[in-house]
């Protein structure tokens, strides 16, 4: 993975001793709140319902076990003991002191990590596949681009006060794990007939009150074109983005009230203005920060093959797990593994101190020192032998890290929500939990298969209800929570947006509409091998309308 | 209080203040007239809206003694684009002053991207800009309209000249 160079760590010095400056500055009341709260956003600083939130950047969700104890060291000592991974694969600490931000700032220094641009109007930390580096489907590893990326983007001068926050995710593969197409811009690595690397460049995703799917401008962009290319598109967003709404000022609408053909042509010729400048990446540099990706040394563990089917066959819990939570390397003899952090009935995405010292010890033992955060709010270990695979499986279990659930029902995105959030409009939290509790039977949930449910407490969508293969959106009417169901999204390559069932559901009654969608489903699917996802899109939405408003139609 | 601040110092009897009431204090024209008086002798600056597009200068911009950026609020960067097109596509050279919402930590991103003078009204940065305390970092990781150095490390990056 990337090491930080004396530039980086002077940099992130620099940087810190510019954020406490603007800290002191806001307390003497030099700076009005106002003119403030870019600033301290530009930092990852939150002020929440309760307290101050810190966001702490996890560039493409990549880190080692030293930076994951400095996380659990900092859960510990400046908030409540744990911490909240999201789904643009960052940490939140919900309860430190603006005061302790100094020294937090320093201590993530030392690990080599930062706050810079996880929130505010400016380009976010950029999100990769998960699997990177490991994936057997993979064309290149996305995160040395990630990498250039945040590297250029850090403390950018012309890009620091854009119309709106700016997300970029880099896949490596044709099979999309970083949800591309909801992103400002989504980068897919890919070879054109030569052989050679790039980018198909899709630009105008989002989800929030407006979700739209983005559009491809581009189908091959050179990887040497990628800086040049992307501040292309930054300068004609940055100077024509709306900024009289802040509802319509991402590049989403931009590209739908321009019209896509139109704005690419706009990008194409600022792009030849710039293309063969100084922003031009040289084929030395580009193998210079490849190299720090270089794969770990994975010796043969044949052994792994025969140990594996041994285990699985006296202990059925361990099968499971195995069943759901790994996935197979591209060296055979290794696996991928996916920590669940969706216990069954607890709260999406959290982490204990403790778990987080467990995950740094079990990677630097089992997994080649190297852990990812997930966007649907899990981490990977993605180096196991398969021969490591049961004493990993024991460690994770006493830690209450094993849950089999990967990709399952109970498998379940949700934002904070109004436990937390300031923006919120009705809990998320309770919700996933009791759904989770009301399908935590392996049984069923193993019967139910791949099911992604995702939630989010207010319309700006950060739980991604709007590609969820089932969404529920908290809104709130009459000064009562009521819970939207959306149905039929999808993040990954074949993305689509869910359309919503009809009127809302109070918080009494949301986990029964859930199961009354899942029964549907189990009563119309071809057989177990049909997901929910290709039979909603076979039946359509009808059969599940019916099921769920079909006493009311009687009624009426 | 208003002041125009450069690297230099602070600048006395700027002709250019838009608060300038003299009579025939040379003025800073919005773009629309600009274009109508190039044909004049009398030099002149140009002031341009966030909205404006700064190539609309290109044929006028030998004859225009300044170009004024004007920051609407703190929050609005158009002007760092406009700027970097006027100094790198158009090739500017002349003075390039922000003006409108001016605040401390604006100011450094805004010598990067090419401006050289400031209005200022806000107390407290006067005060830091007149002690020459910037709240800028010297290390970019990417180049600018700036004087800057190119690194030993990867191409993109860039080191600051100081007392440039």
């Amino acid at each position: 993975m990337y090491r930080y160079d004396e530039f980086d760590h002077a940099f992130v010095e620099a940087r810190v001793n510019q954020f406490s400056d603007q800290v002191a500055r806001r307390l003497s009341g030099e700076i009005s709140e106002d003119a403030f709260k870019p600033l301290r956003l530009m930092n990852g600083v939150y002020l929440q319902l309760h307290a101050y939130m810190l966001r702490v950047a996890i560039p493409y969700g990549t880190l080692n076990g030293r930076q994951m104890r400095k996380l659990a060291h900092i859960a510990r000592t400046y908030d409540r003991g744990y911490g909240h991974f999201t789904t643009r694969q960052n940490i939140q600490y919900n309860w430190p002191a603006l005061s302790d931000m100094p020294a937090i700032l320093k201590e993530l220094a030392e690990v080599e990590m930062h706050a810079i641009q996880t929130s505010g109007n400016c380009i976010r930390n950029v999100t990769a596949d998960h699997f990177a580096g490991a994936a057997a489907d993979e064309v290149a590893d996305p995160r040395p681009y990630a990498e250039i990326l945040r590297q250029w983007s850090s403390v950018h001068p012309e890009f620091s006060f854009l119309p709106r926050k700016f997300k970029i995710a880099v896949t490596g593969s044709e099979r999309d794990r970083a949800a591309i197409q909801v992103h400002d811009i989504g980068l897919q690595l890919k070879k054109d007939e030569q052989g050679r690397l790039g980018f198909a460049v899709w630009i105008g995703g989002g989800q929030g009150r407006t979700p739209i799917l983005a559009k491809k401008i581009r189908d091959f962009l050179p990887e040497a074109d990628l800086l040049s290319y992307t501040t292309a598109i930054m300068r004609v967003y940055n100077l024509h983005g709306r900024r009289d709404n802040k509802y319509k000022a991402r590049i989403k609408i931009l590209v739908h009230e321009t019209g896509v053909e139109q704005l690419s042509a706009e990008i194409e010729a600022e792009w030849a203005h710039l293309k063969d400048g100084e922003l031009k990446l040289p084929d030395a540099d580009i193998a210079a920060i490849n190299a720090y990706f270089a794969p770990p040394a994975l010796g043969p563990r044949a052994e792994g093959w025969g140990e594996l089917a041994a285990w699985k066959k006296s202990d059925p819990g361990f099968a499971e797990w195995v069943g759901r939570n790994v996935a197979p390397h591209r060296h055979p003899d290794y696996a991928m593994v996916t920590i669940s952090l969706k216990p069954i009935g607890g709260i999406p995405g959290d982490a204990s101190a403790d778990q987080m010292d467990a995950v740094a010890r079990l990677a630097e033992e089992f997994g080649h020192d190297e852990i990812r955060i997930t966007h649907e709010q899990n981490l990977v270990l993605p180096h196991v032998a398969l021969a490591d695979l049961e004493p990993l499986y024991r460690a994770l279990l006493t830690d209450g890290l094993a849950t089999a659930n990967a990709g399952l029902i109970t498998d379940i995105i949700a934002c904070p929500g109004l436990d937390y959030c300031a923006l919120a409009n009705a809990r998320s939290i309770p919700v996933a939990q009791e759904i989770s509790n009301r399908f935590g039977d392996p049984k069923r949930q193993a019967e139910i298969g791949e099911l992604k449910i995702k939630i989010s407490g207010c319309i700006n969508a950060c739980g991604h209800h709007h590609v969820g293969h089932i969404g529920i959106l908290g809104v709130e009417k009459k000064g009562a929570e009521l819970y939207q169901i959306s149905l039929g999204g999808s993040g990954d390559e074949n993305a689509s947006i869910g359309q919503i069932t009809g009127r809302g559901f109070e918080p009494g009654e949301i986990t029964d509409a859930i199961e009354t969608i899942v029964d549907t489903y189990l009563a119309n699917r071809t057989g177990a091998e049909e997901s929910f996802i290709e039979c909603y899109r076979r039946i359509g939405a009808d059969p599940f309308k019916a099921a769920l408003y079909s006493s009311e139609a009687e009624a009426a | 209080m208003t002041v125009i601040w450069t690297q230099n110092g602070i600048v006395e009897n700027d002709p250019w203040t838009s608060q300038a009431t003299e009579a025939g204090a040379p003025k800073l024209l919005p773009l629309a007239e600009a274009l109508d008086h190039a044909q004049d002798n009398a030099p002149f600056g140009v002031v341009l809206q966030p909205a404006d597009d700064v190539r609309a200068l290109a044929p006028i911009l030998e004859r225009v003694a300044i170009v004024a950026l004007t920051f609407p609020a703190f929050s609005d960067g158009r002007g760092f684009s406009q700027a970097m097109l006027l100094r790198e596509r158009l090739g500017y050279k002349g003075e390039l002053r922000a003006i409108g919402t001016v605040l401390l930590d604006q100011v450094p991103l805004m010598l990067r991207t090419g401006f050289d003078s400031f209005e200022v009204h806000h107390a407290p940065t006067i005060e830091r800009l007149v002690e020459r305390r910037l709240p800028g970092i010297d290390l970019h990781y990417q180049p600018s309209a700036d004087r800057t150095d190119t690194t030993t490390g990867y191409s993109w990056r860039r080191t600051a000249i100081l007392n440039g």
